[in-house]
């Protein structure tokens, strides 16, 4: 088992480098720069500031010496915001992303799975429809719409809420349901079918046979199994909500790490797209790491690194 | 005979699809006494399942029992709530099914999956209901019992995991333990063994068993009595010496007809029943089995059979029964059927 964390270590790693190479030459093969949106910018002056930032070394030299800092979990200052750097930036951002990801996630978890649970045990009765009406809407429409409709009827027409920041609890309602309204109603489509899926396997007829209560059959016997295709899809979504949506914090002008990156990549902020790419990417690795270990837990079939 | 422990009557399940009202069991009536080993032979479809899913009440959403009683113990089952039920699935009726790789849970060990079972209809401690699958391990053969209850279903193979499955159904002593098609997701060599387990457990035991299978050689090496069902319905009934010996229903005749004897030389070709069983959703008027029948008379199409017994048939044994016209006092002479055979009658 530690042997086996090792080597997936290892291989995130590798994984890793293959994302800041690829990142970094995409990067640079993009035309324009960091500086050509400064207003009439003097030609030595761009030549100082590109010197100042290695940017006038041939390409392989800066690959070479970004790979040198980022060893050193040094991210690079930020070429637009003087004297900031990523890390700084990253870690600025951090706090608030994290904080509406995270309820974002408990959100999806505590909403999406009770859901599909609901709606498989009433299959084709009203709840079931019920269910599947709010999350076929949910999956259908985009969350910048959901995002606006929640802030035009619960901030702007009834006031309940702010309109944007985050200076009480109430400010996080909307955006952590506009964030996490996709996935809540994915995970409960998904929770509802491996559900009804596990309920018509034989052991589920054996426990009923055995005289089980309800309660047992269902959760002793028929959650667990049918909850191993939500844990896969838990990961990668706990990564995506954890690194913020881009648009949410952009509509609801939270300071999370999203709005960063997108005015990173308009601005050409070539250390700031790189890393932030590399810090969602070790995320995502984590992440789906840790959803491979709860896999031993749920599945005694599944025996990790064995076949390596 | 003694008084019966389970007795069904008139017992009718449907199941309701796009097509329409599938009429699964039609009709079925039998006894099982105390003690006795009960076999139900059909071909898929006949419903012999369905029955018993029926009696435990176990039948899946679409399947609906919508007639008849199922009398345990003098206790009408289709009358009890929930709860009574509950209490007595597992522990006074018990249940192997067929495929012992899907029917125990992947997630949980053995040991747990038969300990819950021991918990659910017993006060014990979880330490003395330990104590008991390890006995109940032994009991069924399962080697270094103790060490093999922290096991997973997928470590053992199906014969064990059969045994696992024998071993869940004998927990809380039942009364009557169903056996639905137990050998046949299982090697030829390790059916057998799992046949005479069960065989040996039922008289060391003296629990009934119905014991429903396709497999006509199973039934005649552990059964006393057979029901032979076909169309969701009882074709013919009788002690397993007299219906092996003297079948009085052409399916019954037919089914016997198709199995091969190792003991026979004569390079006799098998005689397979030709076409296919009724469609349930639209069951025949008159006999099901009459489309595929040898013997097949105007009246086999058009009205049903009852169920003929020595009473009114002479060529039945006493407690036998067949569904078949020519057991009529009016229908003619067929050899081996309504008449003796050729043989016999010499």
């Amino acid at each position: 088992m530690p042997l086996y964390v090792l080597q997936r270590l290892g291989l995130m790693l590798v994984t890793l480098f293959a994302i800041v190479t690829l990142t970094f030459f995409l990067m640079h093969a993009v035309p324009g720069g960091p500086f050509v949106s400064e207003r009439m910018l003097a030609p030595e002056i761009e030549a100082a500031l590109n010197a100042k930032f290695g940017l006038s070394d041939p390409i392989w030299v800066q690959y070479l010496n970004y790979l040198r800092s980022i060893m050193m979990f040094d991210l690079g200052p930020s070429f637009k915001y003087p004297g900031v750097s990523v890390n700084q930036m990253i870690a600025d951002g951090l706090p608030v992303t994290l904080r509406t990801g995270l309820l974002a996630v408990i959100c999806v978890i505590a909403l999406g799975v009770p859901m599909g649970i609901v709606a498989a045990l009433n299959r084709n009765k009203w709840p079931d429809t019920a269910v599947m009406m709010v999350a076929t809407m949910g999956v259908a429409i985009p969350s910048y719409v959901i995002a606006t409709v929640l802030l035009y009827v619960f901030a702007l027409r009834l006031g309940w809420v702010p309109t944007f920041g985050l200076d009480d609890w109430r400010g996080y309602i909307l955006p952590v349901l506009a964030l996490s309204g996709f996935w809540v109603s994915f995970v409960a489509r998904l929770s509802r079918s491996s559900l009804l899926e596990t309920l018509d396997q034989d052991y589920m007829t054996t426990a009923r046979a055995k005289g089980l209560k309800p309660g047992q059959v269902l959760f002793k016997h028929g959650l667990r199994n049918s909850l191993i295709p939500v844990v896969t899809v838990l990961g990668p979504v706990t990564a995506n909500l954890l690194t913020g949506s881009f648009v949410i914090e952009q509509i609801f002008a939270l300071p999370g790490i999203g709005r960063h990156f997108v005015l990173s990549i308009t601005n050409r902020d070539y250390t700031a797209i790189m890393g932030i790419t590399i810090f969602y990417a070790a995320l995502l690795m984590v992440m789906i790491l840790i959803v491979d270990l709860l896999y031993l837990w749920l599945d005694p079939r599944i025996k990790l690194g064995k076949q390596a | 005979m003694s008084v019966p422990m389970l007795s069904v009557r008139d017992l009718r399940t449907s199941f309701f699809s796009q097509r329409g009202e599938v009429q699964a069991v039609r009709g079925v009536s039998f006894d099982v006494h105390p003690g006795e080993i009960l076999g139900i032979v059909g071909e898929s479809g006949s419903g012999k399942s369905i029955t018993c899913m029926s009696i435990l009440r176990l039948l899946k959403s679409s399947g609906r029992i919508m007639g008849g009683e199922a009398l345990f113990d003098g206790r009408d089952l289709f009358g009890l709530d929930e709860d009574a039920m509950r209490d007595l699935r597992g522990n006074d009726i018990a249940v192997i099914f067929q495929d012992p790789m899907t029917s125990l849970n992947p997630t949980l060990t053995v040991g747990e999956q038969v300990i819950e079972t021991i918990l659910r209809h017993r006060k014990v401690s979880r330490a003395e209901a330990r104590a008991r699958a390890i006995e109940l391990f032994e009991l069924v053969r399962i080697p270094s019992a103790a060490k093999r209850l922290k096991s997973y279903p997928h470590e053992f193979s199906g014969g064990m995991r059969q045994r696992v499955m024998i071993a869940m159904a004998l927990s809380c002593d039942p009364k009557l333990l169903i056996a639905d098609e137990p050998t046949t997701a299982l090697d030829v060599t390790i059916q057998r063994q799992i046949l005479l387990l069960l065989k040996e457990l039922q008289s060391r035991l003296g629990m009934a068993v119905i014991l429903i299978t396709h497999d006509l050689g199973v039934i005649a090496e552990v059964t006393d009595r057979i029901v032979v069902m076909y169309g969701g319905m009882v074709m013919e009934q009788g002690s397993v010496r007299d219906l092996f010996a003297h079948p009085r229903h052409p399916y019954t005749q037919g089914l016997l007809s198709s199995v091969p004897d190792l003991r026979d030389d004569t390079h006799r070709r098998l005689t397979p029943i030709p076409g296919s069983p009724p469609d349930m959703v639209h069951p025949p008027a008159g006999c099901p089995f009459a489309p595929r029948c040898i013997h097949a008379m105007n009246q086999c199409a058009q009205a049903m059979p009852p169920l003929f017994t020595t009473a009114t048939a002479p060529a039945l044994a006493a407690g036998q029964g067949a569904r078949c016209w020519l057991h009529h006092a009016e229908a003619p002479a067929v050899p081996g059927v309504n008449a003796p055979a050729l043989e016999e009658a010499v």
